[in-house]
């Protein structure tokens, strides 16, 4: 019994990390329809974020994870401004393909500039801390994260359901033409919007450096997941992110553990498949 | 013309005729004497998971062809001297990246043949890689030199390969020096007891093919296996697969986990709260100094198979003079056990054409089986193939980590210390 409540317990503390980086790309998908297939690197540069400071000015990521936010918020509005403002209202390819080569140049600028080291930051405030409750062994750095990451989760569902900033983002999401009519500006919206995305892979990013090495590949099987959870949430829906994260880390621990490791991710896909096979617009798509 | 454009039409005649005189007073030799060149191609992964290793296989590549086309007589290697019938003849190297992937490097070794037109292919790091880059070079009539990929199936082929040469040990040799490990523990350790193993791989050519030996020596040794764990490349997380060893919990443990994944392997074990009692690594991250030294006292007494470190530097002297070339090329990192393999490789191959006398591929695939090679760089201080291209006199020693330096700890008559058994529980580190 106790492993299977630890095995759940990695699995959870997993998802909700996988939940937040979700949410950042469920966001930007919602809203503007736009495929970002840079958010796997975004979480990669914040990871870097975090870890130089780490390194150069020994600010724990616990506290970084303020700056890497804040860069990766910034990252996205520059990316929207320099890129994806010019391929709104033409073919959905053209966003899409923009946002690889991004990808593309954000993980070769990184491979050039801090070369395929992995790094691992020693020292930290979590270090590799856990402690017992009952038979269970729980990791510091990833409750920290998980609970990091829900908190963030709520709060940026409150933003888009109880503000007046959300109610215009839920406007522009179904109509842009008519929001704009209302007096909305829509163009603030879209910068925002991939501005917070983008934060949101950034507190991912900026506190895993806590339990995890950094390299410029890291981001990738994190960035798939992510297109995973939100297909299978449901595309726009911040509470179908965060049930999608968890149903994949529970999913990948209970097939890594139950049935075999390396069958961990088949079943997180195999999953994926069922339900956009059985509910295409996702578990709380609407 | 007038007077005055005429004088500075012989203004401008006299500067082109001076930048004409400097140019070739400063390229005086290339002009004079064109070398005959040998293109190598080589197929590393310089990008991906396992980047940093295959950055280092380059390098050692470069360092070798540094050392065959200039004069170095103080490097005690054979042909450092540069004399001989390859005097004329310069190494050119056109690098490719497979990104550690079996299709990508396929696709090179035909562009490199194909297009490159290169004498002879060296690479690839992944056996997953050097399976079908070398079926390419075979097709072709290519020589291709392999330090590095571990897989016995690679010179296990049949038909042999006549084109294919690999320098370093097996995973079949080093699976059976393992057990070996274990039974010396057995004997040498009181209350040591191991009986049961549990094996952790990636799943790839390299990782299923270490299990497979592993699982062979393992049941020829008397040992069984407990826990059989293959893990995708590069995941997001090791939790399930440390989970599944825990709660098999085997005595021993052997590893094929390269780069990144073998960090975080060994974080998930801490995270864990469990180690087994002796863990033993194929090539692997656990021969990586940069891993050891990311890892910190985490990767101590954790064993592994190694065929160099900077710890043998007294064992193999002449190592030193080519590691100061190296280190200039792979920014101050030393040789580890894979990338020494590859400037072996090179050094080995010019040896042959050198002996050859011969550009001609199959001839100097024939000599490359007719002699034995000097390899002062190598353990056993001499390279020799078997049929099918595998290097007879490969050795690699077991060593293992404490306070961060490769201790050697078997066989027995080369050990320079006692190994720390059990492995220490995190908690009392």
């Amino acid at each position: 019994m106790d492993t299977l409540l630890q095995v759940l317990l990695d699995g959870m503390l997993n998802g909700l990390v996988y939940a937040l980086v979700a949410a950042g790309l469920c966001l930007i998908w919602g809203v503007m329809d736009v495929i970002n297939f840079a958010h796997g690197e975004y979480l990669m540069i914040a990871m870097y974020v975090s870890y130089w400071l780490g390194f150069l000015a020994k600010v724990d990521p616990l506290l970084s994870v303020i700056a890497a936010a804040a860069f990766i918020f910034l990252l996205g509005v520059l990316t929207y401004k320099l890129i994806i403002r010019y391929t709104i209202g033409k073919s959905p390819l053209a966003a899409l393909l923009a946002t690889f080569g991004l990808a593309m140049f954000l993980k070769n600028f990184c491979l050039n500039r801090f070369s395929p080291n992995f790094l691992i930051l020693s020292d930290t405030w979590l270090g590799d801390k856990t402690f017992q409750a009952g038979g269970l062994i729980i990791p510091l750095p990833q409750l920290v994260a998980g609970v990091l990451s829900l908190a963030v989760i709520v709060l940026v569902y409150a933003l888009i359901n109880a503000t007046r900033f959300g109610w215009a983002v839920q406007a522009t999401a179904m109509d842009r033409d008519a929001a704009e009519l209302m007096g909305i500006n829509t163009e603030r919206i879209y910068i925002l919007i991939f501005g917070i995305g983008g934060a949101c892979v950034g507190v991912a990013g900026g506190i895993m450096p806590s339990y995890l090495a950094v390299h410029p590949e890291v981001g990738s099987l994190f960035g798939l997941i992510a297109f995973v959870c939100v297909a299978m949430g449901g595309f726009g829906s911040i509470p179908g992110a965060l049930l999608a994260g968890l149903l994949v880390g529970v999913t990948e621990a209970l097939a890594g553990f139950y049935i075999a490791p390396v069958f961990k991710y088949i079943a997180v896909f195999g999953l994926y498949l069922a339900v956009v096979f059985l509910r295409p617009k996702g578990i709380l798509g609407w | 013309m007038t007077h005055r454009s005429s004088r500075l039409y012989h203004c401008l005649v006299f500067f082109a005729l001076l930048c004409m005189l400097i140019g070739f007073g400063l390229k005086a030799e290339p002009v004079m004497a064109a070398e005959k060149i040998i293109k190598i191609g080589t197929i590393f992964p310089l990008t991906g998971p396992v980047a940093l290793a295959g950055q280092r296989c380059q390098a050692a590549v470069e360092t070798a062809v540094e050392i065959l086309n200039n004069k170095h007589p103080n490097i005690k290697v054979p042909l450092a001297d540069k004399k001989g019938w390859l005097e004329g003849y310069k190494f050119v190297l056109v690098h490719t990246d497979s990104q550690g992937k079996p299709d990508v490097g396929k696709a090179e070794a035909e562009r490199l043949i194909n297009q490159e037109g290169v004498w002879a292919l060296i690479g690839s790091y992944n056996s997953s890689v050097s399976m079908p880059a070398s079926f390419v070079a075979e097709r072709a009539k290519k020589i291709f030199m392999c330090g590095a990929s571990s897989s016995a199936a690679l010179t296990q082929r049949k038909p042999a390969m006549n084109f294919f040469f690999r320098t370093a040990s097996t995973d079949e040799v080093e699976s059976i020096e393992f057990v070996d490990v274990l039974k010396w523990l057995n004997k040498s350790q009181k209350n040591a007891n191991i009986k049961t193993l549990g094996i952790i791989y990636e799943n790839s050519v390299f990782g299923k093919n270490a299990s497979e030996q592993a699982k062979k020596a393992a049941e020829a040794g008397g040992f069984s296996i407990v826990a059989d764990v293959p893990f995708t490349p590069g995941a997001t997380n090791l939790d399930s697969e440390v989970q599944t060893l825990k709660s098999k919990n085997p005595d021993a443990l052997f590893g094929a986990v390269l780069g990144a994944d073998y960090a975080l392997m060994v974080k998930t074990m801490k995270k864990m709260n469990w180690v087994p009692k002796v863990s033993l690594s194929y090539c692997s991250g656990y021969q990586d100094p940069v891993i050891a030294k990311q890892l910190g006292g985490d990767a101590d007494f954790f064993m592994g198979s190694t065929a160099y470190s900077p710890e043998f530097a007294g064992m193999m002297p002449a190592v030193a003079e080519v590691e100061k070339i190296f280190k200039t090329k792979s920014k101050g990192v030393p040789y580890d056990s894979d990338s020494i393999q590859e400037t072996i490789a090179m050094l080995v191959l010019a040896q042959a054409i050198e002996k050859a006398k011969s550009l001609d591929p199959e001839v100097v695939a024939k000599t490359l089986y007719a002699n034995t090679w000097l390899s002062p760089m190598s353990l056993s201080g001499e390279v020799a193939f078997a049929p099918g291209g595998q290097n007879k006199l490969a050795l690699s020693i077991v060593t293992q980590l404490q306070g961060g330096k490769y201790k050697k700890v078997f066989p027995t008559e080369k050990a320079d210390t006692k190994p720390v058994f059990p492995i220490k529980p995190w908690d009392k580190r």
